[in-house]
């Protein structure tokens, strides 16, 4: 049931991305969704399950991207694994944090998908508008996280969790 | 020691992701059918549903357009952007078509691109990420007879190649990506070279491969400012499309081979219709031979001291 509900939030994700937010652009520069499925991924499921659930995030965004089918995947699984394993004392789930913590996982995953890409010899990646990008992105996927956390949170953890308590960390 | 447990078995899974997707680049990278046919069925299974949601939530992006992009005035301006760019294209071909005709009389074998099939097709979307600046999404594929690497073009000229194809929709290179090399002819010269995007110059592109810079200081030997740059009969396209017109010409580092400027006759950062040349693409790349293995720079010198060869 849990990988229906996760499945339902990729793909809703994956539609948004191709429809709104190739319109919806600050700077040209618009969310990473599909990244900020990861980062919350790893965030409320922890490394092992949070890691993996990004992998499929990133791999169902490589389906589109120019890029080779597994570096998005390697990228998101990578920052999901870091972010889920940072001590679980550090967080209470004040908006305020799970923002915070969207801006610098975004981040980490645009820069380490950047920099990936270039190891695999995909030029043009890494240049000074990868900065900007990196910022802006995850300054876009700050503001929509608390949004976000809502589905996240009802796809790994069960109805209870929609206005229900805050959700805890495995 | 639970803990300790938990924590070695998260590395693990970590590290057999990594391996999965190591594997999976891998095999992209060397190009296994398979790994870009199943790629190509997510795309086309989930086409009707993006199709059908950009129908609905367009009026989000047409308020955040009309919001921050003035919607009534970029309507009205893309269309007599449009009106200009396939004037220009007109004047671009004929010059071409000119001397393709004497060339013709002169018993040369040059393909005419009146000749090619066509396909009129509408841009879905542009870029859908953050790294793919370069890529846009048209409502044809497969089905419709698009091939990779077929030739797409505007009334004014060139805007670049089929790179991914799937059922319905089909992916297109930029002409404005550094990437895409494009065998190109000086028509004033009859020179061929190829040539490519300049990276953060919107709208110019540089052909420095292949040419060789005169010997002497003839003026006549140098390409016309102002001449028309097209589609080469030997490169990966149909000859005599539009590229662009010659903005500068000077000297490489290497001081034998030719640098030329060249201005985009197309804008492809607006585009709304498109037309696909329906030719199969050659399988070799036949002006690979006068590709060197690292591209010739502009000695800075020279850009400043060679003003004359510019004019």
């Amino acid at each position: 049931m849990t990988i229906l509900k996760v499945g339902a939030v990729f793909l809703v994700s994956i539609v948004l991305q191709l429809t709104v937010f190739v319109d919806v652009r600050v700077a040209d520069v618009a969310p990473e969704l599909l990244a900020l499925v990861a980062v919350l991924a790893g965030f409320l499921a922890g490394p092992e399950r949070g890691s993996t659930i990004a992998f499929g995030a990133g791999l169902l965004w490589d389906v589109w991207l120019p890029t080779p089918l597994g570096l998005a995947a390697m990228a998101f699984a990578t920052v999901a694994f870091a972010i889920g394993s940072i001590e679980a004392g550090l967080f209470t789930d004040s908006r305020l944090q799970v923002s915070a913590l969207a801006f610098l996982g975004t981040f980490a995953a645009v820069i380490s998908y950047a920099l990936l890409g270039e190891v695999v010899g995909q030029r043009g990646l890494v240049d000074v508008e990868l900065l900007r990008v990196a910022l802006i992105a995850g300054v876009l996927n700050s503001l929509l996280a608390p949004l976000m956390m809502r589905p996240m949170t009802w796809a790994l953890r069960g109805p209870l969790a929609l206005g229900g308590p805050a959700p805890t960390r495995s | 020691m639970a803990q300790a447990q938990r924590t070695g078995r998260s590395r693990h899974r970590l590290i057999l992701l990594a391996l999965t997707a190591i594997t999976l680049l891998t095999v992209d990278l060397n190009g296994f059918g398979p790994i870009e046919s199943t790629q190509r069925v997510v795309r086309d299974v989930l086409d009707p549903v993006t199709s059908l949601a950009a129908t609905a939530v367009s009026p989000i992006g047409d308020a955040w357009n009309s919001v921050f992009n003035y919607g009534d005035l970029e309507d009205e301006n893309a269309a007599l952007r449009a009106e200009l760019e396939a004037l220009q294209g007109a004047v671009i071909r004929g010059e071409a078509d000119t001397e393709t005709l004497r060339r013709l009389l002169e018993a040369t074998d040059l393909p005419y691109v009146g000749d090619v099939e066509r396909l009129a097709a509408e841009v879905k979307y542009g870029s859908v990420g953050n790294f793919d600046d370069h890529l846009i999404t048209i409502d044809k594929g497969s089905r419709d007879g698009v091939g990779e690497g077929m030739a797409v073009v505007t009334g004014a000229g060139m805007v670049g190649r089929v790179e991914r194809v799937d059922n319905a929709t089909s992916t297109v290179q930029l002409i404005s990506d550094a990437s895409l090399f494009v065998g190109a002819r000086l028509v004033s010269t009859d020179k061929v070279g190829l040539g490519h995007a300049v990276p953060g110059e919107s709208g110019m592109f540089v052909i420095d491969r292949g040419i060789d810079y005169p010997d002497t200081d003839d003026p006549t030997l140098l390409p016309e400012i102002g001449s028309a740059v097209v589609t080469a009969g030997e490169s990966s396209y149909p000859a005599d499309v539009p590229i662009g017109v010659v903005r500068t010409v000077r000297r490489s580092t290497d001081e034998a081979s030719m640098r030329v400027e060249v201005e985009l006759a197309n804008n492809v950062d607006d585009l709304q219709f498109v037309t696909v040349l329906i030719v199969e693409p050659p399988s070799e790349f036949p002006l690979g031979a006068i590709l060197p293995a690292t591209p010739a720079g502009v000695d800075p010198e020279l850009e400043t001291g060679d003003e004359g060869a510019d004019e």
